[in-house]
């Protein structure tokens, strides 16, 4: 019985203490929450202003502390932490822009439109401060500040992984604030534009030759036509075009430049350029000796242009062979050179 | 009599000196050898392994067969598998194209009626050689039509041992496209043939041969595409002629109605995208022939607007049907992979399945002269020359080319579509090329001057004036020509080249493409030779040791391969036509142990099984393959599965310490890693060294709670679990609460039921006397 007497004075006890407490909790909470409802509902109009102006709002470094860094919010921030002026040569900031704005335009017009989340924009050469107190030493960076707490590990974007796209972007955004943004992408007229033009310039030139439409009948041009697009597709123009691999490599540690990608598995741009011409090369020494017998003139000139052609196709393909080898470890054979 | 003999005679020496005889004999000749090394070349695995299906589809394929040979065409067709896509099951019959099993079925049903006994696997495994013979035989009837018997010749050696060819054919790689370049390029030859000859008789054959074609591979949709495009550009050329209506519309009339009977292709030649160029080009070309009709009774200025009229017309008719027809969902739009053709970024972002193919993947400049070597270099020549000499079949050739390497480009699984173009072509190049060097420059007087000998031989007396004379005449003979000296010299280059090419064919076929990947070789320092076959020994454990309908679990690349060797239920195999049983499977494999516990519960599975190279360094195994099952499942369930869990924070893929908590508990690595971390594979590196990956693995001493230790082979490659019942799972999961009430209902118990003595009880209430927790990590470390 003692025991039990005892369990209920403490339960007393503490209820009283708990009342006490969240009386006091209450208190100071609504005392406060009155001094922040002003300076909340200042930023947010001040924000809400802003965006109405543009899409994406610039900030200073006091302007970031002021509506990003300090409490009170009840708003996301995304912030775009870059290096826009031209002399600081960021072309990957300037693509990342864009999508950025692509990405804020889709919001800023969207039917969800609301106060809820803010796209900013960080210069370095406006708030450098800011990006040393992050210790910051790349751009651009893309930072999520949620509304509660501070930023943890998802907040800030992984470039290198998912890259900058505006739809990879709208899909972080929706991960880490439950606001699903349809990206809008503003259409693309110049591809439009291109295809237009070039149809024009033929139907021009079919207009202004319609006397004389044999230019249509020409073989070689034709001929030209159909090896470019052969060549390009046997050297791997399309797996640039898919995979987008750099022009060419630097070694960080003894400054040389590669330009022939170390194994079979990928190739630089330069390389496929490189095979493009050998290839060419190699069918027009091919084209060379069959045209060398029909050639009219003199024997001697036949004779020359004959073995020009057997010289461009074997020291030609010999040296294909020789890339070719360089890149497939193991491979056994080679012509002329090694 | 003896006259009559006398005139046979004479008549076959004729024949036997007739240069048409010679001829015909030496490409028969030529023909046979070809065929005869294509066969022998593709005999690589055969003889260094045994005879044996490859790789994963060629499994599947000849269980089919193996079905139909059982129990019959019918019911093969009508054959409900219930042994894969647990517990979907799958329609086989419809969902499968049935011309390589009928090939060979009959093939076998006709040695039997020979009585030639003959198993049906050896036939499946040597089919693919075969059928490359036949190849060489229709390229070289392809490309007789296009250029010359000459060029025929060549086109028919180098479809015989080109690598990118025999990558899809080598003995034991039963697969569809083994028979189905045959059918391509047969197809080919008989439409060029009936557009030579505007013959009905051709473009019945052509329709049948595309027929066989639609049976045997989905890539029929390559033909009945740049078949009309063919016809398109002629007319486009104005090369329209009444033989290219006549072999056009019988063409696809015939070959409309017989591609509909395969079940699995069923209405879409009327009803999808893919095939309405089709019959756009039927239409159009009906609607030209119809005008050139009209303008027989017209006058030149009334056909005029007649013919702008009926021009607008009919294309706002067309387009109007075509765009209703779409809208109202009677025409579907292209399928995934077909528009991944043409727009490239679109299998990435949309289907990853389709992405995860390495087969899918686009081609580098490397891959091409891996595959083609010097053709690569020498067909852009022929299909030069193809069209300065343009004629109506060339166009077509000049066609295929250009749409085939823009295809190879694109995947790298259609370089085999590419394979056949550039062979003719290059042989066109070649052959024309040797027509020029080969050729005595003047053979009227290389004649005149063989008779000038005969005569010096007759009569010495002249022999300084014949000298003299023959002097004279070599003079101008050179200067008009190129010199035999030159001749030669390019002669033997050339030849030199090609026989680099024979090397380089041989050397690829018998280091890249001859192995069948379920038996694996392993060479020693002295050229010794290890058999790896794990594979085998697994799928045979499961046999043997497993219930005949136990469920399997896998990634869907050994699916085919368990139902074949293995003769157990699968949920998943490599005909992926089920995304999101893919994903679910995907899903298990990629959350931790409790989690896909609970999928594998749902799905009933009895047992999983994984590919483990981390002891052999395999390359191709589970861990490798493990970012495509997250992405797989992520596609399905993201809010479960998220790609960036796997990675470090620097967004790498490691299995190492530094690798991802997620990656480290998920069920793949546990399946994987089970008991590797005690395991040291030599003394220069740590217990739990990774040979694959090269690392020392972060997580090692792990225990499993929901599956248990089958079977692991020999290698360890593969390794299978068994998912334990619920019933054990209740024991495990509770451990820490109803000791606790086991103790005081022991205590009243033991009032009530004093007389029961139970020793482990005491022994249990003394180890929990001495140290609860102690005890209780002490049970768990010992339950393994």
């Amino acid at each position: 019985m003692y025991f039990r007497w005892q369990i209920k004075m403490a339960a007393y006890i503490q209820l009283v203490l708990l009342w006490g407490f969240i009386a006091l909790l209450t208190a100071s909470v609504l005392a406060e929450t009155k001094k922040k409802e002003e300076s909340l509902g200042d930023k947010v109009h001040q924000l809400m202003e802003w965006n109405n102006k543009k899409s994406i709002i610039r900030l200073n470094g006091d302007k970031f502390k002021q509506y990003v860094r300090t409490a009170p919010r009840n708003y996301s921030v995304v912030v775009m932490l870059t290096a826009l002026q031209p002399q600081r040569g960021c072309s990957v900031c300037r693509q990342a822009n864009d999508e950025y704005q692509i990405l804020a335009n889709s919001w800023r017009y969207s039917q969800h439109y609301s106060n809820k989340l803010f796209f900013t924009l960080v210069d370095y050469d406006e708030g450098s401060d800011i990006f040393q107190s992050m210790k910051l030493n790349t751009a651009p960076v893309f930072m999520h500040f949620p509304s509660k707490g501070k930023p943890k590990k998802g907040d800030t974007l992984d470039i290198h992984r998912v890259g900058f796209a505006a739809e990879q972007l709208a899909k972080w955004v929706g991960e880490r604030t439950d606001v699903q943004i349809r990206v809008f992408r503003p259409p693309n007229y110049s591809g439009t534009v291109a295809l237009a033009l070039l149809f024009a310039t033929i139907g021009g030139l079919l207009y202004f030759k319609r006397n004389n439409l044999e230019f249509l009948y020409n073989k070689t041009s034709w001929g030209i036509i159909a090896l470019a697009v052969i060549f390009a597709m046997t050297s791997g123009q399309m797996w640039n075009h898919i995979r987008g691999p750099p022009v060419m490599h630097r070694n960080p540690n003894t400054g040389q430049m590669h330009y022939i990608h170390g194994s079979s598995q990928g190739q630089f741009i330069m390389e496929t350029y490189i095979v493009m011409l050998l290839n060419t090369a190699v069918v027009v020494g091919f084209i060379m000796l069959n045209e060398a017998q029909s050639m009219k003139g003199d024997p001697s000139k036949k004779r020359i242009l004959s073995l020009v052609g057997l010289g461009c196709v074997t020291i030609f393909f010999s040296l294909l062979l020789s890339v070719f080898r360089s890149k497939y470890q193991g491979y056994p054979y080679s012509f002329l050179f090694k | 009599m003896a006259d009559a003999d006398l005139v046979v005679r004479n008549d076959i020496r004729s024949a036997m000196w007739n240069p048409g005889g010679w001829k015909s004999l030496l490409s028969f000749f030529i023909l046979a050898l070809a065929w005869l090394a294509g066969f022998s070349a593709r005999l690589f695995a055969v003889i260094r392994f045994e005879s044996i299906i490859h790789e994963f589809d060629p499994w599947f394929n000849y269980r089919a067969t193996h079905y139909m040979v059982q129990n019959g065409f019918y019911n093969f067709l009508n054959w409900f598998d219930d042994r894969a896509w647990y517990p979907l099951g799958r329609i086989v019959g419809g969902t499968v194209y049935p011309g390589l099993m009928v090939t060979s079925g009959s093939i076998h049903w006709f040695l039997n009626l020979l009585n030639i006994p003959i198993h049906i696997r050896d036939i499946c495994v040597f089919l693919a050689p075969v059928f490359s013979g036949m190849t060489s035989m229709s390229v070289y009837l392809f490309t007789k039509e296009i250029w010359s018997p000459g060029a025929g010749l060549f086109a028919a050696c180098f479809i015989a041992i080109v690598p990118g060819y025999i990558s899809r054919s080598v003995a034991g790689s039963y697969d569809n496209e083994g028979i189905a370049i045959f059918a391509l390029m047969f197809t080919y030859f008989l439409w060029i043939k009936s557009v030579k000859t505007g013959q009905v008789f051709w473009s019945i054959c052509t329709a049948l041969s595309y027929f066989y074609m639609v049976s045997a591979w989905g890539g029929y949709v390559f033909i009945i595409n740049l078949i009309p495009l063919h016809v398109f550009t002629l007319l486009l050329m104005g090369r329209y002629s009444q033989r290219i209506y006549t072999a056009y519309n019988c063409f696809y009339i015939v070959g409309l109605i017989l591609s509909m009977q395969i079940p699995f292709v069923g209405f879409q030649p009327i009803r999808t995208s893919e095939h309405m160029a089709a019959a756009g080009v039927f239409a159009l070309l009906n609607a030209y022939a119809f005008l050139k009709y009209i303008q027989n009774f017209l006058t030149k200025s009334e056909f005029r607007y007649f013919f702008i009229a009926a021009v607008t017309f009919a294309a706002a008719v067309v387009f109007v049907a075509v765009v209703g027809l779409t809208w109202a969902g009677y025409i579907a739009p292209w399928s995934g992979r077909f528009y991944s053709l043409w727009d490239t970024g679109y299998a990435k972002i949309h289907i990853p399945i389709i992405a995860s193919v390495s087969e899918h993947q686009p081609t580098t400049w490397v891959s091409f002269f891996f595959d083609l070597h010097i053709l690569v270099c020498a067909f852009p020549v022929g299909a030069w020359y193809c069209i300065k000499n343009i004629n109506d079949e060339r166009v077509f050739v000049v066609l295929y080319a250009i749409f085939a390497s823009y295809f190879a480009g694109v995947m790298v699984r259609l370089m085999l579509t590419l394979t056949p173009v550039v062979c003719v072509l290059a042989a066109v190049a070649f052959s024309k090329t040797f027509e020029v060097y080969l050729k005595d420059d003047s053979p009227k007087q290389n004649q005149k001057s063989l008779d000038e000998n005969g005569e010096n031989k007759n009569d010495r007396l002249y022999d300084k004036v014949g000298n003299k004379k023959k002097v004279r005449e070599d003079k101008p003979q050179e200067e008009e020509g190129l010199g035999i000296n030159v001749k030669s010299i390019i002669i033997v280059a050339l030849l030199m080249m090609l026989m680099l090419f024979a090397v380089h064919c041989t050397w690829v076929t018998s280091s890249a493409y001859s192995s069948p990947s379920i038996v694996l070789a392993s060479y020693g320092q002295g050229g010794s030779r290890t058999i790896l076959d794990d594979f085998r020994e697994a799928y045979y454990w499961l046999r043997q040791n497993t219930d005949d309908k136990a469920r399997i679990m896998s990634w869907w690349d050994y699916g085919y391969q368990i139902a074949g060797m293995g003769n157990r239920t699968t949920l998943v195999d490599n005909n992926t036509w089920n995304n999101s049983h893919i994903a679910l499977v995907g899903k298990a494999m990629s959350s931790n142990e409790t989690a896909a516990y609970e999928i594998m519960r749902m799905l009933d599975v009895n047992y999983v099984l994984v590919i483990f190279g981390g002891v052999i360094g395999y390359s191709g195994d589970d861990i490798n393959k493990f970012l495509w099952m997250v992405r797989i499942a992520e596609g399905e369930h993201p809010r479960d599965i998220k790609e960036v869990d796997y990675f470090t924070p620097q967004g790498e893929f490691r299995v190492d310490a530094a690798g991802s908590k997620t990656l480290l508990n998920c069920l793949m690595y546990k399946l994987s890693y089970y008991r590797f971390g005690q395991m040291q594979l030599d003394f220069r590196s740590p217990a739990g060294f990774d040979r694959t990956r090269g690392v020392e693995i972060g997580n090692k001493n792990f225990d499993l709670t929901h599956v248990e230790e089958a079977y692991t082979t020999e290698h360890w490659l593969v390794r299978i679990y068994k998912v334990k019942d619920l019933e054990n799972r209740d024991n495990l999961k509770t451990p820490h609460r109803p000791v606790k009430k086991s103790r005081r209902k022991s205590k009243k118990s033991s009032k009530k039921i004093g007389s029961i003595k139970n020793k482990p009880k005491v022994v249990k209430g003394k180890k929990s006397k001495s140290s609860k927790a102690g005890s209780r990590s002490g049970g768990r470390t010992g339950t393994k």
